[in-house]
């Protein structure tokens, strides 16, 4: 009992030094906390103070949210597993068969996750857009009226800019993750007489999962919060809950019905985050 | 502040020090972590200018009582003194002390002066004073020349001697080591553990805690050592003594090898400080005074004790059937069994070699011998 | 070492160099050359002209890189500063708080940046702090955006960072502000280098929430590129592209041959 007493003073001594994450702390929650309890105040209060809770279900019951809901879910899946696909493919040939100079390949890449995203979907309006490139050499090419190629407009060019953008994302803990496969081992199954692709299905990818969800939710949770592609891209029927947002409080001014949908969008990036952060500590331990 | 005042100042706290006393006692001291209990109420003390070596494997609680003694981490409960003051509730930077630890943590972006010199630049030192500091402390290790270098232009072993010497600049009253040589390879270990001996020669007053997990490190340089196992303490006692009467098996076997087999106590010579007792068939005179009639022991004799020829003071005699012999050198093992124990014996000389499954007679003289518990702290 | 035959190789390393060319490669390269181009019809661009880059010097363009350079300055350096201070601070507690005040501070990288935006016009165009129309709630909105990600990166690299150095200090009498001046802070110069570097990029990249904030006047470079691409003038977008990707560039490359090298090892 006595240890118990002589422990209790000095603990609260010890814990003194906590009290430096105040400021920091006190930034956030001026600069950040704050305005996101606004966001949820202003989607249920109205222009005249009143509670209204009609105003923002009439708007979460819409057609034009809906559809971006849709939208942004099925334009994230797709990127995501066309992210996990391509920063599979160039993982493995960058860890496991290695050209000269794939360590410099690997840096390159690295740097875009530094570039801004919508860099890449002016770069496809050069290359495919109605007068790009593509359309070019294949109107010229083949004599035809019409350039062929049109899909830079649609939901397909947002995945496939979202796709470059985000594949470093799912590179870089893979190559982290393949540099701890132990060589040996692959040498071994090799010898054993294992083909290449059994080897990579049977010892590689199995210690690779972890760094693959962790990547793949992190690209999820990246492409649903993805702005400047699909403002870029400026499709009409491409409309995703950041662009909805955006168009609701800047072009129609309706700032209730943006705060709404705010809500939405940040309870939905919340949960991804935290599916990341699960898939990251697994990473860790 | 001005020169002669901030000098002035430095002399009078390492005065103060001196004043003070630097020996350092545990007083019941035992340290949670998590809430489990790493080391167990310990209560030794270490005199003012001795070195005292505190073994264990790895877990024993020995780095964690050294981090007690420099204040990283806080005692659940018990009071640790340094020269008779409590300093449990003061920080690590107002109790006096140095530290040299295992992979010598010099600062890599300050030259090896600047390294040297950061205690005192610390405390607010005069700037002669520092400059005079790290001219002999660099001296004293031998590492004058290196002063304008980088930590990474040197060698391990010389880094280290750079720690010492940022330790000894501050003129520390007690001086930590936290296994300092564990990095460095087997040759260069040795010298390094000659080379504090000389230190601590030329600094008599300065007190030292040693934590290693070698016994030859410990018996080399300790005044005293401590053997710690789980959170608890072992033995403890001065490095030869300890290593000739270890009080228990694990103390016994920390320290080198050594034979360990059963006995029951026959009869106690109160006066002479031996005792009889009887090993299977045979029976045994060894020192030791405090064994009750009847009671069973385990007879100690280091392997280097037991020899194949009799002499008037080896006055034990034992038979053991020879299992392995193994030369090597200088030295010649015998591996020989006796009832259900083994005997391991090192022999310097050799005439005439026995052969396997020889009924062999070792003798032992009975100050080489004596008996201890199987396990137990003190 | 997982292919081993010739041919097998060559069609592997055929495979990536197309994947790369066609992903990585080719829109880097089509900005560039666009940049310089008068007039791209056909499979060629036609005509190298400097026109667009002279344009991007002066007006308009020319204050987009100003006010980028200055906002990601503003906002990179308080995200320094918070994102530090919160680390070091995180760092010293071990109550079972830490983990959950540490998630907090990366909470910022998960919120949609457009939502950032939208939070920051609402809750501070209202009293008691006016900031909507100016300047300020641009820095503000950069800031909150890349605080997490300089927070993180210090974090880590104080996770790296082996307790022995900061220990050894404190035996030797370093009290705690002299200690975090003289050992903790330079050990880690390289992380906190390496963070300002990042925050300086994504700041200069920044469209979500400037878009929602900006006031006229406050232009940064991306929000310019998408008003010239948004009226056709894709050219000129291309070339403020580029003086963004290499102020970008240059920035990073620049910060990593700083001559602070001193991380210690673990």
């Amino acid at each position: 009992m006595s240890d118990a007493v002589a422990l209790a003073p000095r603990a609260a001594r010890l814990n003194l030094g906590g009290w430096w994450v105040a400021p920091p702390l006190a930034v956030l929650a001026l600069l950040f906390l704050y305005p996101l309890i606004l966001i949820g105040r202003a989607a249920l209060i109205d222009d005249s103070g009143a509670l209204n809770l009609a105003a923002a279900w009439g708007v979460l019951n819409s057609r034009a949210f809906l559809n971006a809901l849709i939208n942004t879910a099925e334009i994230a899946l797709a990127s995501t597993i066309g992210c996990v696909i391509l920063g599979l493919t160039l993982g493995l040939i960058l860890a496991f068969a290695p050209f000269p100079g794939a360590g410099l390949v690997a840096q390159v890449i690295d740097t875009f996750i530094a570039l801004p995203t919508f860099l890449v979907t002016l770069a496809f309006t050069f290359l495919y857009g109605s007068a790009g490139i593509l359309n070019g050499a294949l109107t010229s090419g083949l004599g035809l009226d019409h350039p062929p190629v049109d899909f830079l407009y649609s939901a397909w060019g947002v995945i496939l800019a979202e796709v470059t953008v985000y594949t470093p994302f799912v590179l870089r803990p893979l190559l982290a993750a393949f540099s701890l496969v132990d060589r040996s081992q692959i040498e071994v199954a090799s010898l054993l007489g294992a083909r290449p692709l059994r080897i990579v299905r049977q010892v590689i990818l199995p210690a690779a999962l972890p760094a693959i969800v962790a990547g793949g939710s992190l690209c999820l949770l990246l492409t649903v919060n993805e702005f400047g592609i699909v403002l870029f891209i400026g499709a009409k029927g491409v409309i995703t809950l950041p662009l909805l947002i955006y168009s609701k409080a800047i072009q129609e001014s309706d700032y209730q019905g943006a705060c709404a949908i705010a809500i939405v969008n940040v309870a939905l990036s919340l949960a991804l985050f935290s599916l990341y952060r699960a898939a990251a500590r697994r990473l860790g331990g | 502040m001005t020169v002669s005042a901030a000098l002035r100042g430095a002399e009078v706290s390492a005065a103060a020090n001196a004043a003070a006393g630097s020996e350092v006692a545990f007083d019941k001291v035992s340290v949670a972590y998590r809430g489990s209990v790493v080391l167990k109420p310990l209560t030794m003390s270490v005199a003012a200018g001795e070195i005292l070596a505190m073994i264990g494997p790895s877990g024993s609680g020995k780095t964690t009582a050294l981090r007690a003694v420099a204040g990283f981490v806080r005692p659940a409960a018990g009071r640790i003194l340094i020269g008779g003051t409590d300093v449990t509730n003061l920080p690590p930077y107002e109790r006096g002390l140095a530290m040299v630890v295992q992979n010598y943590a010099l600062f890599p972006h300050m030259r090896v002066s600047e390294n040297v010199a950061f205690g005192l630049n610390a405390r607010g030192a005069a700037r002669d004073l520092i400059a005079q500091r790290v001219e002999d402390s660099l001296r004293i290790v031998g590492m004058s020349k290196f002063a304008s270098r980088f930590p990474r232009e040197l060698s391990g072993g010389q880094q280290q001697r750079v720690a010492i010497a940022r330790a000894l600049a501050v003129r520390p009253r007690v001086l930590l080591l936290d296994e300092p040589l564990s990095a460095l390879d087997a040759q260069i270990r040795r010298s390094m553990v000659e080379e504090i001996a000389r230190l601590h020669a030329d600094l008599p007053d300065l007190t030292i805690l040693y934590v290693t997990h070698d016994q030859s490190e410990a018996l080399t340089l300790a005044d005293r050592i401590a053997i710690l196992k789980d959170g608890e303490l072992s033995a403890i006692g001065a490095a030869g003594e300890l290593y000739r009467r270890p009080p228990n098996r694990f103390a016994a076997e920390f320290l080198g090898r050594a034979n360990l087999l059963p006995v029951v106590v026959e009869r106690v010579a109160q006066q002479s400080g031996f005792v009889e007792a009887r090993l299977g068939e045979t029976r045994v005179v060894a020192s030791g005074a405090d064994h009750p009639a009847g009671a069973e022991r385990l007879l100690c004799v280091r392997p280097q004790n037991l020899t194949l020829t009799c002499e008037a003071e080896r006055s034990n005699r034992i038979e053991a059937v020879l299992r392995e012999i193994h030369w090597q050198g200088e030295l010649t093992h015998l591996v020989a069994e006796i009832g259900e124990s083994i005997l391991r014996v090192v022999a310097t000389r050799l005439p005439n070699p026995p052969a396997r499954g020889d009924k062999l007679e070792f003798f032992f003289s009975p100050s080489d011998a004596n008996l201890i518990v199987e396990d137990g702290s003190v | 070492m997982l292919v081993w035959s010739l041919s097998g190789r060559a069609l592997v390393w055929s495979f990536a160099a197309i994947l790369l060319g066609i992903v990585f490669v080719a829109p880097l390269a089509v900005i560039i050359c666009a940049s310089f181009s008068e007039q791209w019809n056909g499979i060629l661009p036609t005509g190298f002209t400097l026109e667009h880059y002279r344009d991007a010097m002066n007006g308009a363009a020319r204050d987009a890189v100003y006010a980028s350079l200055v906002t990601g300055l503003v906002a990179s350096l308080l995200a320094l500063v918070t994102g530090a201070w919160a680390a070091l601070a995180l760092r010293a507690r071990v109550d079972q708080w830490a983990g959950a005040l540490g998630l907090l501070f990366f909470i910022p990288s998960a919120v949609p940046s457009v939502s950032v935006g939208l939070g920051l016009l609402v809750a501070f165009s209202q009293k008691p702090l006016l900031l909507n129309g100016t300047t300020a709630i641009v820095f503000v909105a950069h800031y909150v955006l890349i605080s997490a990600f300089a927070f993180g990166n210090i974090s880590a690299g104080l996770s790296r960072l082996a307790p022995d150095y900061e220990e050894v200090a404190s035996c030797l009498g370093a009290r705690p502000a002299y200690r975090l001046m003289h050992v903790t802070l330079p050990l880690v110069a390289p992380y906190l280098v390496a963070a300002f570097g990042l925050s300086f990029a994504l700041s200069m990249g920044e469209l979500g929430a400037t878009v929602m904030v900006y006031p006229p006047g406050w232009v940064t470079m991306p929000v310019a590129i998408f008003g010239l691409t948004d009226r056709g003038d894709i050219f000129s977008g291309a070339a403020l592209t580029m003086i963004l990707v290499v102020v970008t560039l240059a920035l990073l490359i620049g910060l990593e041959r700083a001559p602070i090298r001193s991380a210690a090892p673990r």
